[in-house]
């Protein structure tokens, strides 16, 4: 009777979360995308309505432009958030005399909320009461950063300030990447006369391959989850040129109060987020196939 | 399933005393949810918390922080788990939305017995009675065609008096630029930048605003008036600061003061927040919008409050006394002093000292639009359409005036295409 | 590779610290906000030195500003933020724990598509999850309890947690499994005895990151609480909030916005070396 029960209890234990999980993920995509065929309004109706929700949700110019925005808004957060966060990494891992200190300062933003962050830097980005201002005051009468107010530009002050509080977590995966390459290969490069530019490219960038994919990974995810940043910053505008997807689902749902279509936009959401992550799925199995092959 | 004696003898009882303890356990009570969480709407609605306190009742009001989306949110989360609050805030066409969604308080037998009905304007009635019986209860009134004017800056140009048309604010506000003035002091937020159209379009044909933004008429969506209207808009659009982008509209409040703008085109409650910032309404000329007509007309914005049913006795017993208390002069006074607004019953006395200037010919301008049927209701504001309508219309509002290269032609259009896109 | 860089050593100091002002940039202006009254903000801009130190501010954020007509500041909201966040960070850590050293040590049937759906949920938008929790919390009689939100923040912290975990734990060799499974020690004595004193930079990582998101988080805590019980950032967001009849009080606003920072940043700032460290031990990879 014990053995029955010391087999069981790990089953429990073990699939019990799961499963929960599991529920709690399949069921909550199902329901919503279920909930995009309905024309439901303020609550959920469960009829069936086809592809207008869809059809709505696509017509309408916010949606056009959120994705054109996702595109430069996450290429360019996610691109520049990795750049720079090698960077600072390889910067740091010369030995610097002053890490503790840095990585300190580094961090310190993944603690700040998106909504902290958002409100903040709309202050500073506000040219008449900001930066601009400030550097007028200075005596540098002609300088002007107005990219909040302009709608060309708007988007690029949300990249800077979703890159400020991201590179952080950047450079501390690609310090403990770079930090995790063999101490033997360092000397051996030594020995070859390679120098450290030759190293970092040659060496050490694909040895830190892996974790840049863990890395571009959850910064992707929280790229295409972008809300409580553009609330803050510019409120989806100037007019509506900084507006991003999860603002377009939050607008339709909640906003409109038209649940059929703001689920309807969240399936388009989840679907350009399976575009991206297919990719990365297939990479994981190619290494692995590949490990086999050649381990 | 045998029913024995005993519990026989035992449920009687019960039941002989249940009404003597149902009665005298009855307090009112009221469990009320709204956004107004802080400043002079906060105050307002405490005030009537305590005054319903002092009758006898309990309040609990839970504050729902952010804007009216997010207490929708909380009201709709609420609803779904079966526990809606006794009362709640929710305005203009909303109530139709959400009525249907969850029982409310017929509130007929109390409306008659004070004969309310023909004491508020006509165009707030429809709102409240939507599937045909009394189930809300308007709590205040602004006028959002209200002009602001900064005497500093007319003194400037040498301006005696208010524009009374566009054409005269249109050459008021190009002499103030020339004399270096910021002629239109604006926010950037969605419903400011909603709100300017509104304020053209009443103040250029009320007709064609009721047809093209209350009825959503085709023909008066792409009418010469509502041309003019994206005109004058785009002339506004130039006319403001152009280093202010989504912001709320008071930060232009401290230049405004001081003369270095000129015009704010905004709802009555800005007199609050004017005195608040320290400014002297001696500084300021509160009147009426222009009117291309020459004749009055209000452009209504109303907050307003829902009764959700619920069984319990003291909820019940507390929505009827809430009730009451909405619809009595005293308490609206008390409410609308509060806040700066306007008492919902034309028939209340605005000349005592504890009102302003502006409310008083804000609430003439009321009673002459109730009389001669120039009542509008305000787009911006979320009264003359349900949020989705409004949202997308906003939308495009809000685009056109942060984007010059889009002409008043090409806004006209967009307007319409917006309208059906959400429509459908 | 020293003595080849030290010419240009200042220069990398310069970018390092040259960035480190930038990240540090707007708590600068933020603490200065919080030293600086309304007033003084209106006048001049959001970017100016204090004339004095208003500590007022201070105080008033902590115990006596009045949000949303209670007038005792957010002391009360930070209390029930604690009392939502640890609960869920112990259940979400230790749950993760279990289920990433089940996933990754005791392989099972179905065992990567599990995974798999498990971390999906990572990347769900909290926007769409928004009414299905509702009713979840209607059947299971939670709503508007401080309970709701432990629940809500566990179950989707575990997608988080396992991914951590899990990645971590796969690096644990096999022979130290093998040489336990010899002893005849079973799942419960694996861990105990191998798995969990190998664990502790992967725990920290993932505390850290819990504690970090759920604090932060705003959406669900405004919507499943009422009044007392809800959230810090909710009353952040109340005090930001303007209605149309009022002013900012900027002043006030930067010291709550610090004063209900401050775990996370104790958090970053006494954990931020052992995050290091347990990334380093190949926590995400």
């Amino acid at each position: 009777m014990r053995r029955r029960l010391a087999d069981f209890l790990p089953l429990l234990v073990i699939w019990l979360p799961l499963l929960i999980s599991v529920a709690h993920v399949v069921g909550f995509t199902a329901w919503t995308t279920w909930l995009s065929f309905t024309p439901s309004d303020l609550l959920p109706e469960y009829d069936w309505a086809g592809l207008r929700s869809y059809r709505a949700v696509l017509r309408t110019e916010n949606t056009e432009i959120a994705y054109a925005n996702l595109l430069v808004y996450g290429v360019g957060y996610v691109g520049l958030t990795m750049i720079i966060g090698f960077v600072l990494a390889v910067l740091i891992d010369q030995r610097i005399r002053a890490e503790n200190l840095l990585r300190t300062i580094y961090l310190y933003p993944l603690a700040v909320s998106f909504v902290v962050t958002g409100t903040v830097w709309s202050w500073l980005f506000n040219p008449g009461q900001g930066i601009q201002k400030f550097v007028n005051s200075l005596g540098w009468t002609s300088f002007r950063f107005d990219w909040i107010i302009d709608r060309d530009f708007a988007l690029y002050t949300i990249i800077i300030a979703a890159v400020w509080h991201g590179v952080g977590f950047a450079m501390a995966l690609f310090l403990a990447g770079l930090r995790s390459i063999d101490p033997d290969l360092h000397k051996a490069a030594q020995i070859d006369g390679a120098g450290p530019f030759r190293f970092y490219l040659r060496i050490a960038a694909p040895g830190v391959a892996p974790i840049a994919i863990s890395v571009l990974v959850i910064l992707l995810q929280y790229a295409i989850k972008t809300f409580d940043l553009v609330r803050a910053l510019t409120g989806g505008g100037p007019g509506i040129s900084t507006t991003l997807p999860a603002l377009v689902v939050y607008d339709f749902m909640f906003q409109r109060g038209q649940l059929g279509r703001g689920s309807a936009a969240a399936v388009l959401l989840l679907l350009s987020l399976i575009v991206v992550l297919l990719p990365y799925y297939f990479y994981t199995h190619w290494r692995a196939r590949r490990e086999r092959t050649n381990g | 399933m045998r029913i024995r004696r005993r519990d026989l003898l035992a449920g009687a009882a019960a039941a002989a005393t249940l009404p003597l303890a149902a009665r005298a356990q009855v307090k009112p009570r009221v469990t009320f949810i709204s956004q107004w969480s802080s400043g002079s709407d906060g105050a307002a609605i405490t005030g009537l918390g305590k005054r319903l306190e002092a009758e006898g009742g309990i309040w609990q009001h839970s504050p729902v922080p952010g804007f009216t989306t997010e207490m929708m949110n909380k009201l709709r989360a609420d609803i779904i788990a079966g526990n809606p609050p006794a009362a709640s805030q929710l305005k203009g066409p909303e109530i139709a939305a959400w009525c249907k969604i969850a029982p409310t308080v017929n509130l007929d037998p109390l409306v008659e017995a004070a004969g309310y009905e023909k004491l508020i304007p006509t165009e707030l009635v429809g709102l409240h009675k939507p599937q045909g019986h009394w189930i809300a209860l308007p709590m205040q009134v602004y006028r959002t065609t209200t002009l602001f004017m900064s005497r500093p800056a007319m003194a400037k140009v040498g301006a005696t008096k208010a524009p009374k048309t566009w054409a005269e604010f249109n050459e008021l506000a190009t002499a103030m630029k020339a004399a270096g003035i910021i002629p239109v002091a604006n926010g950037g937020i969605r419903w400011d930048d909603g709100m300017k159209l509104e304020i053209a379009l009443a103040g250029i044909n009320a007709e064609s605003y009721r047809g093209a933004l209350m009825k959503l008429d085709s023909k008066a969506l792409k009418s010469a008036d509502m041309l003019e209207a994206f005109a004058q808009l785009r002339r506004f659009a130039n006319w403001m600061d152009p280093n202010i982008a989504a912001q709320h509209y008071s930060v232009n409040l401290p230049k405004f003061l001081k003369g270095e703008m000129g015009m704010l085109m905004m709802g009555g409650w800005a007199q609050g927040v004017i005195k608040n910032l320290g400014g002297k309404l001696e500084d300021v000329l509160i009147t009426s919008a222009p009117q291309n007509e020459g004749k009055p007309c209000f452009v209504l914005n109303a907050d307003s409050m829902i009764f959700w049913k619920r069984k319990e006795p003291d909820l019940t017993a507390g929505q009827q006394l809430l009730a009451k208390l909405m619809m009595q002069k005293d308490v609206q006074e008390q409410y609308s002093q509060t806040t700066g607004s306007i008492p919902v019953r034309i028939d209340v006395d605005l000349s005592g000292a504890a009102w302003s200037d502006g409310q008083r010919e804000a609430a003439q301008v009321l009673n002459e639009s109730f009389k001669s049927k120039r009542v509008l209701l305000s787009l911006a504001h979320n009264m003359a359409q349900p949020n989705q309508i409004s949202s997308a219309m906003i939308d495009v509002l809000t685009e056109y005036v942060h984007n010059d290269k889009v002409t008043p032609e090409q806004g006209v259009q967009r307007l319409a295409a917006a309208v059906d896109t959400a429509r459908g | 590779m020293d003595k080849a860089l030290r010419p240009g050593r200042w220069l990398i100091y310069a970018i390092l610290f040259g960035f480190a002002l930038f990240t540090l940039l707007p708590l600068i202006v933020i603490v200065l906000n919080s030293f600086r009254t309304a007033v003084e903000i209106g006048r001049s801009s959001l970017i100016g030195w204090p004339a004095g130190l208003a500590w007022r501010n201070w105080s008033e954020a902590w115990g006596h500003f009045c949000i949303a007509q209670r007038c005792e500041g957010i002391r009360p909201y930070m209390e029930n933020s604690f009392m939502m966040v640890v609960p869920a960070t112990i259940l979400s850590t230790a749950l993760g724990a279990i289920a990433g050293y089940s996933i990754s040590l005791w392989r099972f049937r179905g065992d990567t598509i599990v995974f798999a759906i498990v971390v999906m949920g990572v990347f769900l938008p909290e926007q769409m999850k928004l009414i299905p929790w509702a009713l979840v919390l209607r059947e299971l009689e939670l709503t508007n309890t401080i309970g709701a939100l432990v629940l809500i923040h566990t179950v989707q912290g575990f997608s988080f947690t396992t991914l951590f975990c899990r990645n971590y734990y796969i690096g644990i060799p096999q022979d130290l499994m093998k040489a336990a499974r010899v002893d005849g020690a079973g799942y419960f004595r694996t861990f105990w005895r191998i798995v969990l004193p190998l664990s502790p930079p992967i725990l920290i990582v993932t505390v850290i990151w819990q504690f970090t998101g759920i604090w932060n988080e705003f959406l669900f805590g405004v919507t499943f609480t009422t009044g007392v019980q809800q959230p810090v950032t909710a009353a952040l967001i109340a005090i930001a909030t303007t209605p149309a009849t009022d002013v900012v009080e900027y002043g006030v606003e930067s010291a709550a916005v610090l004063l209900a920072a401050i775990p996370t940043l104790l958090v970053y700032f006494f954990g931020g070396r052992y995050f290091l460290r347990g990334l380093t031990a190949g926590a995400v990879k």
